[in-house]
């Protein structure tokens, strides 16, 4: 077990490195450049500027030069935010996205689960058809439609809670909603098919047999099986929502890093790109990792040498 | 997860339509104001000032989200009037200016601080100039300098050439290859009347021109190899680097600062209250470098100071006690919110979480709404343009009947319609922000029907709608246009060499959809559409690389029709049409000559007449403001910058003194901010009556 985490450990670093390469090379394709702006700068302005940033050294030496420079840990400053340090820029804007990532998955779960359980226990019942219409509803509708209803409802109308902008613990609880909402639909889901599926297997039926109450069947025995895809989506789910979402962060103004991860690549500001593509790789690979391993957990079957 | 991303910043505009529809339903028209309308409890203005500034050096960004803010920490010479944008003394409390336009000798006031209490001189204005054009700070907008003395040469790290037998330097007079160069230098830099003072600086300014070349090499191997002469003249002589200590500006004394010019150019003086010749303070910048404006090391010069910099969340800056007209400002302190969603920025404001938001901000489809609520709603025509550029080297657009064809089939008053916010037009400058300019150029259109006999009518008929006329200029260009029933058609054209390009927004598509619809209707030509993203866009256009048409906006960097024109003249060719005409800029180059404001007017807008005979582009509107302010923000205007110089602002609790019905807000006297521009104008209007 300890040496497949290190081997898996050891492969992250020269998967990032392919990334950071890839990205860097499709940077280097598109059109356009970060100075460039509606008018057009005289060649001379644009040659000042690319001195200043080496763009005017040959392009193997400014690979040479990124990579080197990745290798020490140091993305080097940004093109756009003039003086910021990309780590400083990732640093500053992550806890923003983790925040509300964190707590939208604990409320996705909350509700995913609770209702999944109880749509599988009670199969088509009302319960059932009742949650699963919700998740039904929690997936057609997309977050940046609920996100401006919610503000409508709670932020002009109610004046619960404020329309944008953090600060505060009720500045968070509309995002964090909005956030959640499809995910919750997701794993209600995905907990009902599962734990349809395992309440029907032999050794749930075996448990039954033992005598066991159906409380113990259900949360010793079926729930760590029913929840393997569960888990299998979470993993990455919670990836992405740590790493922020451009939508809620737009509509809420929330200084988060999916909203300026976007902005880095309409600026075409490569040096935020990247530090920001290669701390994501990592933050999805070591996810991914968690889960391999919370299998072994969750289902005894699974072994890893 | 990135590409999910790009899907829903795409669809994110769905967003506008569905929250405008739900707002509409949610807003009660009897209520007066749009959503809560209350002073916020401390005198701290809230603004929503467009995306996350790039830096708080000013040398470093050209763009209005950053302008917005330096308006606040930094203060030049001038400084912007709050209605009309003209520059008034900022840290200069007068100026004169030499009879030939090339020298401005500015006096500085003596009481002016940093923010850090060390008094602001002369010497610290000639630092943050030289550093502005050095090309190792490489700022974006350094060519706005370039009318200052051998400030292009410095900024592209050119040589002057000295012959080191005599000591003597190489002049540029004697190698104008030109004619038009010729005469363009003989009466620009002959030495007039002096400006009091003739040190050493003054002398070296006022001496003729030296030859500039380029200082890399290669370069100038090349530049030499284009023209014999010069190589000739060039060979065995000593290339000398342009220093900062060339650049036409001195420091004559610590409270006296000079200019001087390369050419007059009488619109200088507005140019001078950009961003990029605001005062620095040296000392930190020496000490921090590029960290220099961290909110930790920032020292600043103007009516504010930095608090709080939490980048993409807010910049609070708050009153400065040091400055020097401290207690003339109003607001203990503002909160700049950089936000780019429309939607979201109409909900604070309702909300009431802010109180002013930046231009160009309430979306097109709320537009109706927002503009029941009078004493909010700011819309008056802006320094900015929106125009298709053809593409005059490739055909079909290379013949002039077709594009002339093109710019008649549009019914542009139906396009201002459509779009609630813009106004129709017809020349390249803007209308109804140049008034002084738009009587020249209205006596220069009287006079251009004189001379071919035609009346008003058939003027405006050659230039406004009128399908009839652009069909039968499409069958001279050889594209017949036949007319079925209703409907008309036109197989010959080649639509696919005409496409329509456009940068990738909600708004640009309207307006190009509108657009091609008329033509469809009106010739029978339906041209394909192609969007791109913003900046793949702007590398396509600036190398020229459409096929047809462009789509094109401009903002003026300054308060003069020149501003406009400056985008055809052939060195800058900003037009992306693939077009330029020594002709016109030599119309441009005389008129700027002319220190009579009326008389240079005339000469600019005859220029404009000509670039319109050319058909080079089509001009569709002049843009609106289009932004939204609460009622007890009052010293804040519609000027056609949206830039607000934020002392005159104030945040006014009594409701009875509340702005209202502002679409006449201009005209609306406001005493405290009148009272206070023309007591700063008033040590100009001295100086000028003793002289």
């Amino acid at each position: 077990m300890l040496s497949y985490i290190i081997r898996r450990l050891i492969i992250i670093i020269p998967m990032a490195l392919l990334v950071v390469t890839l990205t860097w090379g499709l940077i280097r394709m598109a059109p356009g450049s970060f100075y460039s702006g509606e008018k057009k700068l005289p060649a001379a302005i644009e040659a000042n500027i690319k001195k200043k940033y080496g763009l005017d050294k040959p392009v193997y030496q400014q690979y040479l030069i990124m990579l080197g420079n990745i290798a020490r840990g140091d993305f080097g400053d940004s093109l756009k935010y003039e003086g910021q340090s990309v780590n400083e820029i990732i640093r500053r804007h992550f806890p923003y996205s983790a925040t509300i990532g964190i707590f939208a998955y604990l409320l996705a779960l909350l509700i995913g689960l609770t209702a999944g359980i109880i749509a599988a226990l009670k199969q088509n019942t009302a319960a059932d058809y009742g949650s699963m219409s919700l998740a039904m509803l929690g997936l057609s509708v997309p977050n940046f439609v609920l996100g401006p209803i919610l503000v409508l409802i709670f932020s002009l109308w109610l004046y619960w809670f404020p329309p944008a902008r953090t600060g505060g613990v009720l500045s968070y609880v509309l995002p964090v909603i909005t956030l959640a909402a499809i995910y919750a639909a997701y794993i209600a889901r995905l907990t009902r098919a599962g734990m349809l599926e395992v309440m029907r297997s032999d050794y749930i039926r075996t448990a039954r047999a033992k005598g066991l109450s159906e409380l113990t069947v259900l949360l010793k025995h079926a729930v760590r099986g029913g929840l393997i895809p569960v888990v299998s989506f979470t993993g990455p789910a919670l990836a992405a929502l740590l790493a922020g979402t451009v939508v809620v962060e737009r509509v809420f103004a929330i200084p988060g890093l999916g909203n300026i991860f976007i902005q880095s690549v309409l600026n075409r500001d490569e040096p935020l790109i990247l530090g920001i593509v290669a701390f994501l790789s990592i933050l999805i690979m070591i996810f991914n990792l968690l889960v391999d391993i919370s299998y072994a957990f969750l289902d005894p079957r699974i072994r890893y040498e | 997860m990135a590409r999910i991303s790009f899907i829903q910043v795409r669809t994110i505009f769905t967003l506008f339509i569905l929250s405008s529809f739900l707002i509409s339903c949610a807003s009660s028209a009897d209520s007066r104001f749009w959503g809560k309308t209350q002073p916020p409890k401390d005198n701290i203005l809230r603004y929503i000032s467009g995306s996350e500034p790039e830096s708080l050096d000013p040398h470093v960004s050209t763009g209005q989200p950053e302008a917005r803010v330096y308006l606040a920490l930094y203060e030049g010479l001038v400084e912007f009037h709050p209605k009309t944008m003209e520059a008034i003394p900022g840290i200069a409390e007068s100026w004169e200016t030499s009879a030939d336009g090339t020298e401005y000798l500015f006096h500085l006031r003596k009481n002016a601080k940093f923010s850090n209490g060390d008094p602001i001189r002369a010497q610290d204005f000639l630092f943050s100039i030289r550093r502005a054009l050095s090309p190792e700070i490489a700022a974006k907008g350094a060519d706005l300098a370039y009318y200052i003395k051998y400030a292009e040469a410095y900024n592209q790290a050119g040589v002057f050439v000295k012959d080191s037998q005599t000591g003597n330097f190489l002049l540029k007079k004697d190698f104008a290859d030109e004619e038009k160069d010729k005469a363009a230098l003989e009466t620009a830099v002959q030495p007039v009347e002096n400006l009091e003072g003739a040190s050493e600086t003054h002398k070296f300014l006022d001496a003729p021109e030296r030859l500039v070349l380029k200082g890399d090499e290669k370069a100038r191997a090349k530049e030499l190899e284009a023209d014999a002469n010069l190589k000739a003249a060039v060979a065995g002589k000593e290339f000398v680097p342009v220093t900062a200590e060339n650049l036409g500006i001195e420091a004559v004394d610590d409270y006296t600062f000079r200019i001087k010019m390369r050419q007059p150019a009488p619109y200088f003086l507005g140019l001078l209250t950009h961003q990029l010749f605001r005062v620095l303070h040296p000392p930190t910048i020496e000490k921090f470098g590029k960290a220099w404006a961290r909110p930790e090391n920032i020292v600043t010069s103007g009516a504010f100071k930095v608090a709080v910099h939490k980048p993409y969340d807010e910049l609070i800056v708050v009153k400065d006690p040091n400055y020097w007209d401290a207690e003339n400002v109003k607001l203990d302190g503002i909160e700049f919110y950089p936000l780019e969603e429309a939607t979201t920025m109409m909900n604070l404001y309702k909300a009431g979480s802010v109180d002013a938001i930046y231009n160009h901000t309430t979306p097109a489809s709320w537009v109706e709404e927002a503009k029941k609520y009078k004493d909010e709603y700011l819309n008056l025509p802006e320094v900015a343009i929106e125009f298709y550029s053809f593409k005059v080297k490739q055909p079909p657009f290379d013949d002039l009947k077709v594009r002339q064809a093109f710019s008649l089939a549009i019914n542009r008053e139906a396009l201002a319609e459509f779009r609630r916010t813009v106004k129709p037009l017809y020349d390249f400058t803007p209308e109804g922000i140049f008034p002084k300019y738009e009587e020249a150029r209205q006596k220069v259109q009287a006079e251009t029907r004189q001379e071919k006999n035609i009346s008003q009518e058939e003027w405006d008929a050659g230039r406004r709608f009128n399908p009839e006329k652009a069909r039968q200029l499409l069958a001279e260009a050889g594209y017949t246009v036949q007319k079925n029933g209703n409907s008309f058609s036109c197989p010959s054209f080649p639509v696919e060499k005409a496409v329509i390009n456009y940068n990738t927004a909600e708004s640009n598509k309207a307006i190009a959809e509108f657009v091609q619809a008329q033509w469809r209707q009106n010739l029978g030509i339906t041209l394909p559409l192609k969007n791109m993203e913003w900046k793949t866009f702007l590398d396509f256009r600036n190398k020229v690389q459409y096929d047809g048409i462009v789509r094109h906006a401009w903002v003026g960097d300054y308060m003069d029709p020149f501003t406009f024109l400056n985008l055809h003249y052939s060195p800058q060719n900003q037009g992306a049409t693939g077009w330029t005409d020594l002709k016109f800029d030599r119309m441009l180059d005389e008129a700027n000559k002319t220190v009579d404001e009326a008389k240079r007017f005339e000469m600019l807008a005859r220029a404009e007449q000509y670039l319109m005979d050319q058909q080079l582009f089509i001009p569709l509107m002049t843009q609106g403001t289009n932004w939204m302010k609460k009622p007890y923000v009052k010293g804040m205007y519609p000027n056609p910058g949206t830039l607000h110089p934020w002392k005159f602002v104030r945040i006014e609790r009594d409701p009875v003194k509340w702005d209202t019905d502002v679409d006449n807000i201009m005209k609306v006297p406001d005493a405290a901010v009148d009272e206070q521009v023309s007591r700063l104008q008033s040590s100009q209007k001295t100086l000028n009556t003793t002289q």
